[in-house]
């Protein structure tokens, strides 16, 4: 899986990010030179924020943060040729009514005519035997048909790296499989953000982020066993009945 | 108020946007101009007939595109006869029926990105004004895209509101559909960024 992806560097140096006077993401120093990163934690540890400030759509409040050498909150236009991020939600992510539209927006941002994106938007729906949804209305689409459309869109700008928000969050098993197996052959390094250790099995660099800091890092086979006891342990106790802040 | 899409391809799919929105704007100025009861009957079946055309599906995704007239029809109608002008308002209705339904007819058969492309020729002068008319630009498919969305949760907060309660929620789902909106705005507006390098 992602054997041929060519890996992507991240540093996170001592970043924080604050909302309302709270710190969601605290002194978050992050180095990882793979193409398979994996970032674990609960609800409300700050997973989404990490995400998009590693996209660039955030931008920290204190500390440093670089993807293959460019800040993606600064300089947008390398941004939008390293880096792409599949939300959780895909009704988040569509702008367009029609598929095909859906595909062209981002390749028209980069600079190609609407001809050039036309003919790019046919070869990426044929590469993904999907050359009959063209002219389908987003809103006729099932979820998972959704979470593809997504994936080809962002996947159609040739980004050297996918950031994975939950993406699989809510799927059933056979949809979950066959989109895992897309985003396999498409070659591109992934961080992957997921609460679920079995999204992250064999993952060689692995974060796990508690209450917006990190609490271990290493391999998936070092990291995922003890998550997953923590969160057993967490799960006999009842820490819904505290509030944030 | 108007369908975008059409459950079937048609010949007309293939004409030139320009064409079309031309021939739209002729046979609208020719139908105000025209008066006569038996003119406006007469263009309202030609236009029948070109949504017969296509086959049944295509008719049938045309006729329920055009329900929403209904009320406004009924309006029409009721008001003419009470002020004694019936003949009038058969005609005033025809008329209507008609340019809405040609107007229908164009959207149907052409692809939106085809519409927009047209819409940003005839901009042109505003940009040479040094107007940017990138926003109308998308506003247009961005409207197309959240209006079933809207339509959905609208439903939704329908359906938790009927969950817990006896009475239909009215317009107290008005201000959550409104923040939920909001919300949704919000989401449009990261995926823009996402995607998107600015000027």
């Amino acid at each position: 899986m992602n054997g041929t992806a060519p890996p992507v560097s991240i540093h996170l140096d001592a970043v924080t990010w604050q909302a309302n006077g709270r710190e969601v993401l605290c002194d978050v120093s992050i180095q990882a030179h793979s193409s398979r990163i994996g970032v674990v934690g609960r609800n409300g540890s700050g997973k989404s924020t990490l995400a998009r400030l590693m996209a660039g759509l955030l931008r920290p409040d204190r500390g440093r943060l670089g993807i293959d050498g460019i800040d993606p909150a600064r300089d947008r236009k390398a941004a939008l040729r390293t880096l792409g991020i599949l939300f959780q939600n895909p009704e988040h992510q569509i702008i367009f009514p029609t598929v095909c539209e859906e595909l062209a927006f981002g390749l028209r941002q980069l600079g190609q005519s609407r001809d050039q994106a036309g003919d790019e938007v046919r070869r990426i729906l044929a590469r993904f035997d999907r050359a009959h949804w063209h002219d389908a209305p987003v809103s006729a689409l099932s979820q998972g048909q959704k979470h593809l459309v997504c994936m080809m869109a962002v996947l159609a700008m040739r980004p050297r790296l996918l950031i994975l928000d939950e993406p699989f969050a809510g799927l059933d098993i056979p949809t979950r499989r066959q989109l895992q197996r897309q985003l396999d052959r498409a070659g591109v390094a992934v961080v992957h953000i997921s609460h679920d250790p079995a999204d992250l099995e064999g993952y060689d660099r692995l974060f796990w982020l508690d209450r917006g800091r990190i609490a271990a890092q290493g391999p998936a086979s070092e990291v995922l066993p003890r998550f997953t006891a923590e969160m057993n342990r967490l799960g006999e106790l009842d820490d819904l009945a505290d509030l944030a802040g | 108020m108007i369908s975008l899409t059409s459950p079937v391809r048609t010949r007309a799919h293939g004409w030139p946007v320009g064409a079309k929105l031309a021939g739209l704007c002729i046979a609208s100025t020719g139908l105000f101009m025209v008066q006569g009861i038996w003119f406006h009957a007469a263009a309202l079946a030609v236009v029948a007939a070109l949504y017969a055309l296509p086959g049944r599906a295509f008719l049938r995704a045309g006729l329920s595109a055009l329900r929403v007239l209904v009320p406004f029809l009924v309006l029409v109608m009721a008001w003419h006869v009470l002020t004694g002008s019936t003949l009038t308002g058969i005609e005033v209705n025809l008329r209507m029926l008609t340019l809405v339904a040609l107007a229908n007819l164009v959207t149907m058969t052409t692809r939106l990105d085809d519409l927009v492309g047209m819409l940003h020729r005839l901009t042109a002068p505003l940009r040479r004004m040094g107007l940017s008319t990138q926003m109308l630009e998308l506003g247009v498919p961005l409207v197309v895209r959240f209006t079933p969305v809207l339509i959905g949760k609208a439903g939704q907060l329908s359906q938790a509101w009927r969950a817990r309660a006896r009475s239909r929620p009215g317009w107290r789902i008005l201000l959550p559909l409104s923040l939920q909106a909001l919300d949704d705005a919000d989401h449009v507006a990261e995926a823009l960024r996402a995607r998107s390098a600015p000027d």
